[in-house]
């Protein structure tokens, strides 16, 4: 037994320097979190991405890895991450038209709510005692996450916890976006899904496809304009007030 | 094979991104300077080649998958930030409310009157 055991480690050590088992591991745990969200008919508050980062977390558990080994591996995905980004420009383009129609509230209400966006959080973070780390993974909460691992890396948060604040920001932005605008009696779906996509960024966008393509269109025009200004912003702000 | 063509594009794209980032000092991701500047560029242009709107597809539906280990990592840090849990599940929960509150209540002020109405 121990004997197997023995070769079962030497297994490991050897998988473990190359990707291809950090590979296989993200592939695998991508498509099985999509099939069980579709089984359990797509529930909100559980989006793909938790559910397949779950199913490898325990992979990694069982395997006995170490977290920084699983990342090593998956690098070549994170490598893919810069031409994806660039390539978030082209949906962009495509609803230039949906500006030029509502550039007045668009041009009002982005620069605000976007700064707010990241202002409260941050300081009703350092208000509790936050440590500066944390308000740098918490600033971008709103960005969509390739723009937002860019942006924590320039400001010096920790990525991880970062995207643990985007996943929940995401799904409370999507509850939250109908409870209010029920309450202010919004019944608009170019500003349900600006909203969504402003606040909610991917999983917004998500929930605003939902509810109809014109809402969706506007929602990834939130979200596109939300990434640029914050990240054009945001960085700045921390080297100006020396956070 | 156009697929490849319009990678390429997407590549060379987030390359300058970069390139412009270190000259210039920007403290601004090389991936969001080079969608900018693709942006742009597509907007002078005024139209987009079959291979680059495939192949922006192609790498937008798989985004999930290229953020994955970034998010794995949410399940080892809880030591990490031990004690400030309480700051971070405020600040997530009425941050997002007050600034969805912000942002509905702006777009309905400076939406025209159809805002409120029905589609």
């Amino acid at each position: 037994m121990s004997e197997l055991s023995a070769r079962f480690q030497e297994l490991l050590a050897l998988l473990s320097t190359s990707p291809a088992l950090a590979i296989v591991l993200t592939l695998g745990a991508f498509f099985a979190g999509n099939r069980i969200f579709r089984l359990f008919n797509q529930p909100v508050w559980l989006p793909p991405i938790l559910i397949s980062a779950m199913l490898v977390s325990g992979m990694i558990a069982i395997l006995t890895m170490d977290y920084a080994e699983y990342r090593e591996g998956s690098q070549w995905l994170t490598v893919l991450l810069g031409p994806a980004t660039v390539a978030l420009g082209v949906p962009l383009y495509q609803q230039m038209h949906h500006i030029r129609a509502l550039w007045r509230p668009i041009l009002f209400t982005l620069p605000v709510a976007a700064t707010m966006a990241a202002v409260y959080a941050v300081v009703i973070a350092a208000s509790l005692g936050a440590s500066e780390e944390v308000l740098a993974s918490l600033a971008p909460k709103s960005v969509t996450a390739p723009i937002a691992i860019g942006i924590t890396e320039q400001l010096g948060g920790s990525v991880s916890l970062m995207m643990g604040g985007l996943l929940i920001t995401g799904m409370l932005a999507t509850l939250f976006v109908d409870l209010v605008a029920r309450w202010l009696s919004i019944t608009d779906h170019r500003i349900l899904g600006f909203a969504l996509g402003l606040n909610g960024h991917a999983l917004g966008t998500a929930r605003a496809f939902e509810i109809g393509p014109t809402a969706g269109a506007f929602a990834s025009l939130g979200m596109g304009l939300t990434g640029i200004f914050t990240a054009l912003i945001l960085p700045l702000t921390f080297r100006l007030t020396g956070i | 094979m156009s697929m490849l063509y319009g990678f390429l594009v997407l590549t060379v794209f987030f390359i300058a991104g970069e390139v412009l980032r270190v000259l210039l000092a920007l403290p601004v991701s090389g991936g969001v300077i080079g969608m900018i500047l693709l942006t742009l560029l597509l907007m002078i242009k005024g139209s987009i080649s079959d291979s680059l709107a495939g192949a922006s597809q192609a790498l937008i539906s798989v985004l999930v998958l290229l953020i994955m280990p970034g998010v794995v990592g949410v399940f080892f840090v809880a030591d990490e930030f031990a004690g400030q849990w309480l700051a971070i599940g405020v600040a997530l929960a009425a941050g997002t409310l007050l600034s969805v509150l912000t942002t509905l209540w702006l777009m309905q002020r400076f939406s025209g009157p159809e805002a409120g109405g029905h589609e």
